[in-house]
């Protein structure tokens, strides 16, 4: 379970930046007062344009950033004050996650599960499962460098499931990916929802977040235009299609 | 979980075939490559001039005397072939056009000179941009000249020791430790500095710029290991190439040393043999390695803010020469280690290094220079860890 207070992020401008955005502030609000609950066994989508504070939002829930100010609670733990613990929670895969060229995926699950500190008789049944599940046996020993895209995601995939995540993290997981190789993706967002576990996952891509999530949140420059269950949502809607509503409420 | 890092960094880096080159391969070459090519080539012009026939061009009547001499002379002071010049203006010409390689121009006054005992100026003329003519032309001339001067003294009747009642001798008394020291100490620190600057460099940018570039760093930072965990084990990883590439220099330079005879004085070899100590070498990487913990403390902040491959390499190339001037300082004759240069970092391990190899080495400057450069290393090290953990930057 993620639940999320009141949460803001600053990030201070320097000359250039100041520049480059044409403004005199000091500071850009990224994420202005976000709250919300993703609840074990539902998927919770964050849509929005781009730069509306997504990937903000989650790396924050991710603990890569500190939040200005609010609250982050990953399964009963406090995410800022134990982020080492937090993270031992969740699993965190992008579209643009990149894996190590020079090594080969067994050496990659390999480092990530001694990363999370899984004993070997666990990791070794558990690789074996993923690995059946993903088909990854006929490249495991070839370098990542020499995969396909294909390949590589699912590679991503076993990486972000080797520890066994209560809470997985998805940030626009299909983003430049085919619909072949995204469809992996799809299916272990479905998978994991199936498991019980918590899923987040962020995109700007209406059809793929009607396609799955249970729980939709709708952020605008840092803020929460629309927060339900996306069955209301549906359910509400003044547009005539969701991709229009989704416009409406971004400028309302 | 540092050690899980650095294994896997280690691997990573080890497979790269750009930082093998220059952590390495090259270090390892560079010294037998070069030496043997400067060796070979300078002792093969060496032995080809002194083997040479060159043509002697003689101007006039006048040079008879002379002509003879010179054909007399043994050709252990160089093969040569004489021909004879009508006129000067001729002669200088032929040298030019490299028709002749040496002439000989004896004054018109020749005999009035002689006859009067005055000194007697020989003109050779050479071309001096061809490797060992002057040489070639001095020999003659010594021979020529000791001829001459016996003749004279013979003449008038002087025993050749009353004429020099005084003959100095100069007697060192430095020891040859000492000696290799102070003059060829500095090399290697200096080869220790460049190469371990050069080793640090790639995994410095591939281990921190890479992974911003390549987006695995995002990943990293969500698994529950701290940042310093992770910034230990890759800095680990960066002063192991550090340290490998300056050691693999110096193994380089050693083996071209004992087994591809660039020294052919025994004594020489002798006296590296009895520098090149264990404790030596344990006091010389004790002062090193701090060195290289410094330059990996200084690129990392770089490498983390750098937002390519590209822009990191053109902020820390330059970098390069700021950390490598002054180690040249250890060439300069003069310059020794006190309070104050014992203070200044690099210079403080090129001539505490200086010292080490003659063995005056005070164990107070060595204290000093070593808690300098761990003081700079620990300050490094913080540094990057701020930066590292810079939200702002970590990110691309």
């Amino acid at each position: 379970m993620i639940e999320i207070t009141d949460l803001r992020k600053e990030f201070i401008l320097s000359k250039q930046q100041r520049k480059e955005l044409n403004t005199t502030e000091d500071k850009a609000i990224a994420v202005d007062g976000v709250s919300l609950t993703c609840q074990p066994g539902r998927i919770f989508s964050l849509l929005g344009p781009n730069g509306a504070g997504k990937t903000t939002t989650l790396r924050m829930i991710s603990t890569i950033f500190k939040p200005t100010s609010g609250s982050i609670n990953i399964c009963g733990i406090d995410a800022l004050k134990d982020p080492q613990e937090a993270r031992r929670k969740m699993g965190f895969l992008t579209g643009a996650t990149g894996l190590y060229a020079r090594l080969t995926p067994n050496e990659i699950i390999k480092y990530f599960a001694d990363l999370y500190s899984i004993p070997k008789e666990v990791y070794e049944p558990r690789k074996e499962k993923l690995y059946d599940l993903l088909d990854m046996h006929d490249f495991q020993s070839k370098r990542i460098g020499k995969l396909s895209t294909g390949m590589k995601q699912k590679v991503s995939i076993c990486r972000t499931m080797i520890h066994d995540p209560e809470v997985v993290i998805f940030d626009e997981p299909t983003s430049g990916l085919d619909v072949i190789t995204a469809e992996n993706i799809i299916q272990l967002i479905r998978d994991c929802k199936d498991q019980g576990k918590t899923v987040i996952f962020s995109s700007h891509i209406m059809s793929e977040v009607d396609l799955l999530c249970d729980e939709l949140a709708i952020v605008h420059k840092g803020q929460l235009k629309y927060n339900g269950p996306m069955s209301d949502f549906r359910q509400n809607m003044e547009a005539s299609n969701l991709t229009e509503e989704f416009i409406r409420i971004v400028q309302r | 979980m540092i050690f899980t890092i650095f294994k896997k960094e280690l691997i990573d880096t080890l497979r790269d075939k750009r930082t093998m080159r220059t952590m390495l391969l090259i270090p390892l070459l560079v010294f037998p490559i070069t030496l043997t090519l400067f060796v070979n080539v300078s002792s093969s012009f060496e032995k080809k001039a002194s083997e040479e026939k060159l043509k002697i061009g003689v101007w006039g009547d006048l040079g008879a005397k002379y002509w003879n001499q010179l054909e007399e002379m043994p050709d252990g002071l160089g093969k040569k072939e004489l021909q004879n010049f009508e006129d000067s203006a001729a002669l200088k010409r032929a040298i030019e056009q490299g028709e002749i390689q040496l002439g000989l121009i004896v004054p018109k006054n020749e005999a009035e000179l002689a006859q009067t005992k005055k000194t007697i100026s020989l003109t050779w003329l050479f071309d001096a941009s061809e490797v060992g003519r002057q040489e070639r032309a001095e020999s003659y001339m010594n021979y020529i000249s000791d001829k001459a001067e016996s003749a004279r003294l013979e003449e008038l009747g002087v025993d050749a020791e009353k004429l020099h009642p005084l003959v100095p001798v100069f007697q060192n008394c430095a020891s040859d430790k000492k000696m290799i020291g102070q003059l060829a100490g500095g090399i290697l620190p200096y080869i220790f500095i460049a190469f371990g600057f050069i080793g640090c460099m790639y995994p410095a940018i591939d281990l921190f710029t890479g992974e911003k570039e390549r987006g695995t760093i995002e990943t990293l930072l969500t698994t529950p290991v701290s940042r310093w965990q992770i910034l230990v084990g890759k800095m680990m990883v960066v002063v192991t190439s550090g340290m490998l590439a300056a050691s693999c220099a110096l193994l380089g330079l050693f083996v071209s040393i004992e087994f591809l005879d660039i020294v052919d004085n025994k004594e020489i070899l002798d006296i590296v043999h009895g520098i090149l100590t264990p404790s030596f070498i344990i006091a010389m990487f004790s002062l090193l390695f701090p060195l290289v913990v410094f330059f990996a403390g200084a690129m990392i902040p770089i490498a983390v803010y750098a937002k390519s491959f590209k822009e990191a390499q053109s902020i820390i190339t330059p970098l390069n020469f700021v950390m490598v001037l002054p180690a040249m300082i250890g060439f300069f004759p003069g310059i020794e280690l006190n309070a104050m240069t014992a203070a200044i970092p690099v210079v403080n391990i090129v001539l505490s290094t200086k010292e080490l190899i003659s063995g005056t080495l005070s164990v107070g400057y060595y204290c000093i220079s070593l808690g300098i450069m761990l003081l700079l290393a620990t300050l490094s090290v913080i540094v990057s860890y701020r930066q590292f953990g810079n939200e702002a930057r970590i990110l691309n």
